[in-house]
């Protein structure tokens, strides 16, 4: 039960840092709220306060140039990812990752940033952005810092960020834009479900790339494979780097083969 | 009323009439339990057990009791009261020994919710974990520990349920008719399988809650979202010692039930919260979490079958194990093991069978009702049966179904004679098989086959069920005239969603010859001002309660005529009438409004005669019978509603992923009341069929501890997990006793979805498919791990 | 928290408690009890609400947040006590039965007829995918937002076929 916490919703990206800095881990970050509230409400989190950080001003917004390529911000929705003209021209696997999360109305306060930092092993957005070189842009009072989306997550729900710090921009090379790729998501219904396996696979000109969520404690990128590789080869890249378990939701051997199936199919469709 | 003067052809039974209720529902006026707030209103939490089976050494309550804003705390050890549908083995509160992951063993009322969830954090419960016991085979050794070492002890309904002290079984049903050895003696193949389902929730949108009021002098109100508010008010009297008189239910709107909400639940703890409050109003809703383990849920089932076949391909036999898993109460689960022995072989012709069922106690959260109460579960088994008989002997499916099928002059497991009003299995089965071209794919479907390279296949499954409930079942109803000439239905049957409200009236305009609109059924029950009705369950409420309803319009018609006659110096066999007026027949311009006689009629001078117009009836069920104990032979059906599912579904073969193309399903219901509502009945339930079919499921660890208690790991189906098609269709065979010739429906559309789907995908793929539901990871172990048929025949002809 | 935010073309200010999410705030604090709770979690679609014009599950948002905001509710659905054309075609085609997970259906359907006013099946079964119904089995639901976009009339004897 969310009992007690206060709430702040800063206006400036330095009023913001200063909340983070002062209240450290009792602190947590409200952008969507889609996992926040649950987590709240389940007792997995007790926070003292909760920052809003929809109302800063002085935010990136979802923007794409040529020169910058796709810059996602911390406000930026699932439902505005899908529905941006230029992602679905540029980037269908993100619209087609972003499709697969929840629900409509769900999408609608979900954002991209909140998924990633979220950190779950089955984090919808993940697989497509890691295939499509996606950086992280992280912020606090200490200043920024940039690193691949690949070396953000440390563990199930676990990342590099510090308490003080946010994810300011998530930005997608223009280099992989119009990649050909496509997502596939193993579920329970073809409802509303969390992924038991999410498979992403890009081939762009001829550098193949395969992101697999709920195989590992972390969302996964596969690199250094080509279009020339034989479909075993690729697989047994993705056999070798995953490490499924089972639980209530699927078998460990069920989570392996549909990887495997997944990502021939996938293979096969970029080819 | 005369005979002559029987009403004609129904005007509004039959035909598209919109529910009563839809524009309340629409604009979020209608008021639900959860809705309602009362001034002095108290809220209750529960501290429930995080382990399946404990010692309570000790609740230290002090602090909770300390925060400000608490006004009652409570313990099992302060409450010397229990409850107990047909078998009263449950305590209020848990006492010394908890029984199931999440069971209440203390609670709280305070000022608010948060106050509430902040006391219960603060009770600590000291526990002595114990070992569970968590599968119903393994309770049956005899060095399982016992769930209830006092069973022997505990009152019961005698007429109908046989508790074995000393056991975990709290009721045993035998069914014995014929003579099994010389049934299978005569057989030619035996096939032996065994099928297993899980336990699962019925997720009612709105969770159940209550509001509970105890008040100086013992004057209880009762507030609830519950489905039975007359069995509800007799289960808490008889756990209270309290005279009927002095507690009240009122049910308003029910957002959901299927059978989860019928029987006792929350209230007798609010009560006992509200009394030791100083008779605050005390409210509590469930969480959705607490939906799962604080509250019931529908019995897993083993459910073993042995069948004997002929050379003709008819059954010569059948030997129907079942083992219903009660969890830690007996509650309605003794009751779902009578109901589903009676009608363990389905709608078949079987001369010689053995039925034992047993309801057996884990440490798990116990079972109840579920829409079908219990024939989802066992048809699921029967119907793959029927499937797996049909292949070993090289039958056709659906004609082993057909040659199988009960007719008229056969009899019921219990001895009941069919006849040709009882119903027609045979059409509904034809129905739905031709209704997905059964036996064949269509050029379309083997084009579409061809370009997906998934695999289409189809099945068939049959169903029947009879309502479950007392040989003596009954109900009334109540028409009362307003000075207007509209009326007002009175019964204590609830509208849980099923459409009772606007079959009622239909049914109620028809008899009086009134049009809908002048016609309303009370929206809330309330047992001081309702008359008797048993309980919202078994789809047994069309029949009684309709029956009951068109008494009532005849009474105050009979009394309207007898007013009538005098005021127009006539004899009421004179006498005929329309919407508006009584009149006479051979000279209509004699006449005198409804309107006129409503309160009394008043001549010219002021004279008053007659009074208000209020029509009394009642059913009671015709000639059902008690089964005897050793050999379940009896007569216990109200009605049978038989019918079929058709289902087409592809799957692909390589990963077991798999989608539903169309159902379609069959009912005979005697007579359509109002063809939108049941549709959307017959909809409800066959997608309801589709989720336990396909996902739905308790998932528990080696503990007991429950790991899914929500809608992100309990999915239920959502509007993209339709199939492609639906296609409802009706069968009218009159039932001679029901009203307008109806019979219920409510429950059957869910019962064997699961088979006939499994039966398409075993088509399509050849999967052996024992267990439901069926994940898509099932299908893909089932059809990469296939067993020869050979594995379950134990006998079969000399080749 | 004081906030000013303006339901159904009311402006309330109120203290609002900070860890209350707008489905309390709407319940509890401005009882507007059409609004339904089926599970807190985001999960069902009972509590689905217009926030700032978009469909938003109220206990995914905290009342705070909702500072300044317009937001609309089933109670504004229907004007001087007449239907709305969304739920006159639920009334017509039996989209109705327990009533719980209503409101909600309602509301997202008014989201998806005001960016798409004649959705085909598959969107629509998108579009109220996020509203769980236990009742109907969608298809009549279905069935309304087909006849309301001018794509079906509603069905004589319900749709209901007879052998």
């Amino acid at each position: 039960m969310n009992d007690g916490f206060k709430y702040r919703a800063p206006t400036s990206r330095a009023e913001l840092f200063g909340l983070l800095a002062a209240h450290g881990e009792g602190a947590k970050i409200l952008a969507g709220g889609t996992d926040l509230l649950v987590d709240i409400r389940s007792g997995l989190v007790r926070p003292e306060l909760v920052i809003n950080l929809k109302k800063v001003e002085d935010f990136p917004e979802l923007v794409w140039s040529q020169s910058q390529g796709l810059i996602i911000g911390p406000a930026t929705t699932v439902n505005d990812v899908l529905h941006d003209p230029k992602v679905r021209d540029c980037y269908p696997l993100l619209a087609e990752c972003a499709l697969s999360i929840a629900s409509h109305q769900l999408r609608n306060r979900a954002t991209v940033i909140g998924n990633i930092v979220h950190a779950s092993p089955g984090a919808d957005m993940a697989p497509g952005l890691l295939c499509l070189g996606a950086r992280v842009q992280i912020a606090s009072q200490r200043g920024r810092r940039e690193l691949f989306l690949k070396d953000f997550f440390t563990g199930v729900k676990r990342t590099v960020l510090g308490h003080d710090e946010i994810v300011e921009s998530i930005t997608v090379p223009a280099g992989t834009a119009r990649s050909r790729g496509s997502y596939r998501k193993l579920k329970r219904i073809d409802g509303h479900d969390l992924s038991l396996v999410g498979v992403a696979l890009t081939n762009t000109d001829g550098d193949v790339r395969v992101g697999i969520g709920s195989a590992a404690p972390t969302p996964l990128l596969i690199e250094g494979l080509t279009d020339q590789d034989p479909a075993d080869a690729v697989v047994a890249a993705a056999r070798a780097a995953i490490r499924p378990i089972s639980d209530l939701r699927c078998s460990k051997e069920y989570r392996e083969y549909m990887i495997e199936v997944f990502v021939r199919r996938l293979l096969e469709e970029v080819r | 009323m005369s005979e002559s003067t029987l009403p004609p052809a129904a005007a509004h039974v039959g035909d598209d009439v919109q529910r009563v209720d839809d524009a309340a529902k629409l604009t979020g006026g209608a008021m639900y339990a959860s809705d309602l707030v009362f001034a002095g209103m108290l809220y209750a939490q529960v501290k429930k057990s995080p382990h399946a089976r404990a010692k309570i050494l000790a609740i230290n309550t002090s602090k909770a009791k300390n925060l400000p804003g608490v006004h009652a705390v409570l313990t099992g050890k302060e409450l010397d009261y229990r409850i107990g549908l047909y078998v009263v083995d449950k305590d209020v509160l848990a006492k010394d020994v908890v029984r199931h992951f999440g069971e209440a063993v203390a609670a709280v009322a305070a000022e608010s919710l948060d106050i509430a969830c902040r006391a219960v954090d603060l009770i600590d419960v000291e526990y002595e974990v114990l070992p569970p016991v968590l599968n119903q085979l393994d309770a049956l050794d005899e060095n399982s520990p016992l769930v209830h070492p006092d069973l022997g002890s505990y009152d019961y309904v005698k007429a109908s349920f046989s508790p074995q002290p000393g056991t975990n079984i709290p009721n045993l049903t035998k069914i014995r008719k014929g003579d099994i050895d010389a049934g299978f003696a005569e057989a030619k193949w035996i096939v032996e399988r065994e099928y297993t389902n899980p336990s699962v929730q019925h997720v009612p949108l709105e969770t159940h809650v209550a509001i509970v009021e105890w008040k100086a002098g013992d004057e209880v109100t009762i507030w609830s979202s519950a489905q039975s508010p007359f069995t509800l008010r007799d289960l808490f009297c008889r756990a209270f010692k309290l005279p009927h008189n002095k507690v009240r239910v009122v049910i308003p709107h029910v957002g959901g039930a299927f059978g989860g909400k019928a029987g006792i639940h929350l209230e007798p703890l609010l009560a006992c919260l509200s009394r030791k409050a100083g008779g605050r109003p005390v409210k509590f809703q469930a969480t959705r979490e607490e939906e799962f383990s604080l509250l019931p849920c529908r019995s897993a089932l083993t459910y073993k079958i042995k069948t004997g076949v002929g050379a003709d391909g008819r059954i010569t036999a059948q030997k129907l194990l079942m083992y219903w898993d009660s969890g830690a109460y007996a509650d309605y689960a003794v009751n779902v093991t009578r109901a589903s022995a009676y009608s363990a072989g389905g709608p078949y012709d079987i001369p010689n069978a053995w039925v034992d069922a047993y309801t057996i106690y884990t440490n798990k959260p116990w079972g109840t009702a579920y829409r079908g109460f219990g024939h989802v579960e066992f048809f699921w088994g029967l119907e793959r049966h029927m499937e797996l008989v049909a292949e070993v002997i090289g039958m056709d499916p659906l004609e082993f179904r057909k040659k199988n099928l009960l007719k008229p002059g056969s009899t019921t497991l219990t001895g009941e004679r069919i006849n040709e009003h009882t119903g027609n299995p045979l059409k509904c089965l034809e129905a739905a098989a031709s209704a997905i071209n059964y036996g064949r794919l269509t050029p379309e479907e083997q084009e579409r086959q061809a370009r997906t390279g998934r695999r289409i296949g189809k099945g068939i499954a049959t169903l029947h069920k009879a309502p479950a409930m007392p040989s003596f079942t009954s109900t009334a109803a109540v028409i009362k005239m307003n000075s207007d000439g509209s009326v007002v239905v009175n019964i204590a049957l609830t509208e849980i969603g099923q459409g009772t409200a606007t079959v009622v009236t239909q049914m109620a305009a028809d008899r009086l010859r009134f049009p809908v609109s002048r016609v309303k059924v009370a929206v809330e029950r309330d047992t001081d001002k309702d008359p008797f009705d048993w309980q919202t369950v078994a789809s047994k409420g069309l029949l009684l309660t309709g029956n009951a309803v068109i008494a009532a319009c005849d009474d105050l018609l009979r009394q309207a005529y007898l007013d009538a006659a005098q005021v127009l110096r006539a004899q009421t066999v004179d006498l005929d009438h329309d919407g508006e007026k009584i009149f006479v027949k051979q000279r209509p311009e004699e006449s005198v409004t409804f309107a006129a006689l409503s309160i009394g009629y008043v001549y010219p001078n002021g004279n008053g005669i007659g009074g208000p117009l209020i029509g009394l009836g009642r059913y009671t069920a015709q000639g059902l019978t008690s089964l005897d104990k050793e050999t379940g032979q009896g007569l216990p059906a109200l009605d049978w509603t038989y019918g079929a599912h058709g289902v087409i579904a592809e799957v692909d073969p390589e990963t077991g992923e798999y989608t539903v193309i169309k159902i379609a399903s069959a009912f005979d219901v005697g007579k359509v009341i109002n063809p939108g509502t049941m549709r959307g009945q017959c909809i409800g339930g066959m997608i309801q069929g589709l989720g336990t079919a396909e996902c739905e499921s308790y998932i528990y660890d080696d503990q007991g501890h429950l790991l899914n208690p929500s809608l992100t790991d309990n999915k239920i189906l959502t509007a993209k997990d339709l199939p492609e098609e639906i296609e409802c269709i009706a069968v009218e065979t009159p039932q001679l006793d029901g009203p307008f010739g109806a019979r219920g429906v409510g429950e059957h559309p869910m019962i064997s979805v699961a088979p006939a789907l499994a039966n398409a995908i075993h088509d399509a793929t050849g999967a052996e498919l024992t267990h439901m539901p069926v994940r898509s990871e099932d299908v893909w172990r089932a059809i990469h791990n296939r067993l020869p048929v050979d594995t379950w025949v134990t006998k079969a002809p000399a080749v | 928290m004081w906030m000013s935010v303006e339901v159904n073309g009311h402006i309330y200010e109120r203290e609002v408690t900070e860890h209350w999410t707008l489905l309390r705030f709407l319940r509890e604090d401005l009882e507007l009890t059409g609004t339904k709770d089926g599970c807190s979690a985001g999960e069902c679609g009972a509590c689905t609400v217009m926030l700032n014009g978009q469909a938003v599950n109220a206990c995914m948002v905290l009342a705070a947040e909702a500072d300044g905001a317009t937001v609309e509710t089933i109670e504004a659905e229907a004007v001087d006590g007449e239907l709305s054309e969304i739920q006159a075609a639920f009334a017509r085609n039996y989209a109705v039965q327990c009533g719980y997970c209503t409101a909600g259906m309602v509301m997202s359907v008014r989201e998806l007829l005001e960016h798409n006013p004649k959705p085909t099946v598959a969107e629509i079964k998108e579009g109220i995918e996020g509203n769980l119904c236990r009742c109907t089995g969608y298809q009549q639901i279905i069935e309304a937002v087909l006849d309301v976009s001018g794509q079906i009339d509603s069905k004589s004897r319900g749709g209901l076929k007879y052998v």
